[in-house]
């Protein structure tokens, strides 16, 4: 499903250019479940923004469903994230001054689809939260908001989700919970790429890549 | 993308954020605002303008022919009138002149004792030829104006203004009554309609008709007019009657190549395209004025979106993050002031309108909705928000979604 040949970023920091990643050449399967680890800083984020086209690679190619993503135009990288991306953050974003549902319901706007308050309800159902539709974000507790975040994430059907960090903020309950929803994403043969530094949380995962100054090595899975 | 979804998202981003919207609004609803009650009462006060000169002027398909230069113009009397204009000569421009259909000839005063009964009033006295009403446009309210028959046998017959009827005659039919006009019996003939204010805001109804040539020869033993009102064939030829007119009466009244005139002459549809231009200039420069205010609400609108596209940069790296393209980002802010602009703009609309109502009653003007106003208004809000919203959603489009999420 993802295959990076080459790839590297370099980003230019008050003109001094930085490598953040350095010829990452690794393939994904459909379906598989990785996680990222590596210190801070090392390029764990850049990858995964390369991963999720937010980011484009300075040089390599990196194929998605066996198309190349590397020089894509901004309308298409987001079609492409709208359709078979789900993101996953740290911190949650969701949107401030908006319900639950209506966070569910944002990737809708731009993907297109009908049905959007149908659909929504029952990705809420799904992560456990039907009775917290019309609640805000500030309302909920940050497992409920995370659990909110990825319904979000997963209201477009996409195949591939990308999870930052998900249960950095998160108690050991609530990240329990996170991660159970994704192991249950990840039966369904949605591929999940996860970025952390919990080892209990890297045990979910079946395979391990790790990241040492923007060089991706394969790894153990310690369980 | 889903546009009602997308609408909605961005109704709601307005609503639940009310002060913001409130204060974006404001600043066009008060440029609107006054440009709305600027362009209304600018637009009611030429019309208003306009149908003073009117009542004034009469028709305007006329040149009025008065004696004197033009250099010592001003109130005519009988005291300091010149004796230059003569009933031959009205006659001469009515028979040589092909431009003229016909003349109509005044002698009027102002100040003269008027008596019916125990009652006084010092109306004008209009002496003027019968047709008088063809050439002003003015109506008979009751009773009749007085024919050529009256005016060639010299009758005291009198055609009150509707001012000197309420003086003498209140609560009185005048019509068949005996009044003296400078110790000389008339008997009323008729009361004439209204005819309003004059451009200074006077009554133009305290007067009385009565035959010229009985003003004349009974009243105030002249021979001399204090006007002629000659009307032309063709409304369009005011010019070339002017100067066919002035040639005429400088060789009746044999005056050398060079020396200046012993009347003057105006077209009254001139008169007005002065009056009317001189008001167009006033408006102007309140429309400008009018215009930066909507301007300072188009640099409002500008300076509180870029502040929300600062405050919302999370928002936007999430929005990208599950698929909002540059466009849809750009779209969106751009939207936002677009309807927020609007809304300013017909709550401008709304304001104005009113303020417009208060401001006419307070300076007596017909009240006068323009929708074509209305809709200017609107549009230029629209551009307004177009204008001003471009930029700050430029800067919204261009956020970087890896720098924002990570804030």
């Amino acid at each position: 499903m993802i295959r990076l040949q080459n790839v590297s970023r370099t980003y230019s920091r008050d003109s001094v250019p930085v490598t953040a990643l350095r010829d990452a050449s690794f393939e994904i399967q459909q379906g598989d479940f990785v996680v990222i680890r590596g210190a801070s800083g090392s390029g764990k984020s850049t990858l995964l923004n390369i991963l999720g086209c937010l980011d484009l690679p300075s040089s390599g190619t990196y194929m998605l469903d066996g198309a190349d993503m590397s020089c894509r135009g901004d309308a298409e990288l987001s079609r492409i994230r709208s359709q078979k991306i789900g993101f996953v953050f740290q911190s949650f974003n969701l949107l401030p001054r908006t319900t639950a549902i209506e966070n569910v319901e944002l990737p809708m706007i731009y993907s297109g689809q009908r049905l959007s308050r149908v659909r929504a309800a029952a990705a809420l159902e799904r992560v456990g939260l039907a009775a917290r539709q019309g609640h805000f974000a500030t309302e909920l507790s940050g497992g409920e908001q995370q659990r909110v975040a990825i319904a979000r994430g997963l209201i477009n059907d996409p195949a591939l989700i990308l999870a930052d960090e998900p249960t950095g903020n998160l108690d050991q309950n609530s990240g329990a919970e996170v991660m159970s929803i994704l192991h249950d994403l990840n039966d369904e043969g949605r591929t999940i790429v996860l970025v952390t530094h919990d080892d209990a949380v890297a045990a979910h995962a079946r395979r391990a890549l790790i990241l040492r100054d923007g060089v991706v090595e394969e790894a153990e899975v310690t369980r | 993308m889903n546009l009602p979804m997308f609408f909605a998202s961005i109704l709601r981003t307005l609503r639940r954020n009310p002060w913001r919207g409130l204060l974006m609004m404001a600043g066009v609803a008060v440029g609107i605002a006054s440009l709305t009650i600027l362009t209304s009462i600018g637009e009611s006060t030429r019309r208003e303008t306009m149908k003073r000169f009117k009542n004034m002027l009469g028709t305007f398909d006329t040149v009025l022919i008065r004696p004197g230069s033009s250099k010592n113009r001003g109130m005519v009397s009988l005291t300091n009138v010149e004796p230059s204009l003569k009933f031959e000569d009205a006659n001469a421009i009515a028979a040589e002149l092909p431009e003229i259909r016909q003349v109509a000839e005044v002698q009027n005063a102002f100040d003269i004792d008027v008596k019916y009964r125990d009652r006084n009033s010092t109306p004008s006295i209009f002496g003027v030829s019968s047709n008088w009403l063809e050439l002003r446009g003015d109506e008979v309210a009751q009773g009749a104006f007085f024919s050529e028959d009256d005016v060639r046998s010299l009758a005291r017959v009198a055609v009150l203004g509707s001012d000197a009827q309420k003086q003498l005659f209140p609560g009185e039919d005048p019509v068949g009554k005996s009044i003296e006009i400078g110790n000389v019996p008339f008997v009323v003939r008729g009361v004439m309609v209204p005819r309003g204010a004059g451009p200074a805001g006077g009554s133009l109804d305290n007067l009385i008709f009565i035959p010229v040539t009985t003003a004349s020869k009974r009243l105030f033993n002249r021979d001399f007019l204090t006007m002629l009102i000659a009307q032309l064939k063709d409304p369009t030829q005011g010019q070339v009657a002017v100067d066919r007119i002035a040639s005429l009466l400088r060789s009746r009244h044999h005056i050398a190549p060079g020396a200046l005139d012993d009347f003057n002459l105006s077209n009254p549809r001139a008169v007005m395209d002065q009056v009317t231009a001189m008001g167009s200039t006033i408006e102007k420069l309140l429309r400008i004025v009018a215009a930066l205010a909507t301007g300072i609400g188009g640099i409002v609108i500008m300076s509180i979106t870029l502040i929300g596209v600062s405050e919302r940069r999370k928002e936007i790296g999430v929005r990208r993050a599950v698929g909002a393209s540059r466009t849809a980002i750009l779209a969106q802010f751009l939207l936002e002031a677009v309807l927020l602009a609007l809304g300013g703009g017909v709550t401008g609309v709304a304001i104005g309108v009113g303020g417009t109502q208060i401001v006419s009653q307070f300076q007596h003007l017909p009240f006068l909705i323009q929708p074509g106003a209305m809709l200017v208004a609107i549009t230029l809000s629209i551009a307004l928000g177009l204008l001003f919203g471009v930029y700050p959603a430029l800067k919204a489009a261009g956020t970087n979604p890896i720098d924002a999420l990570r804030e």
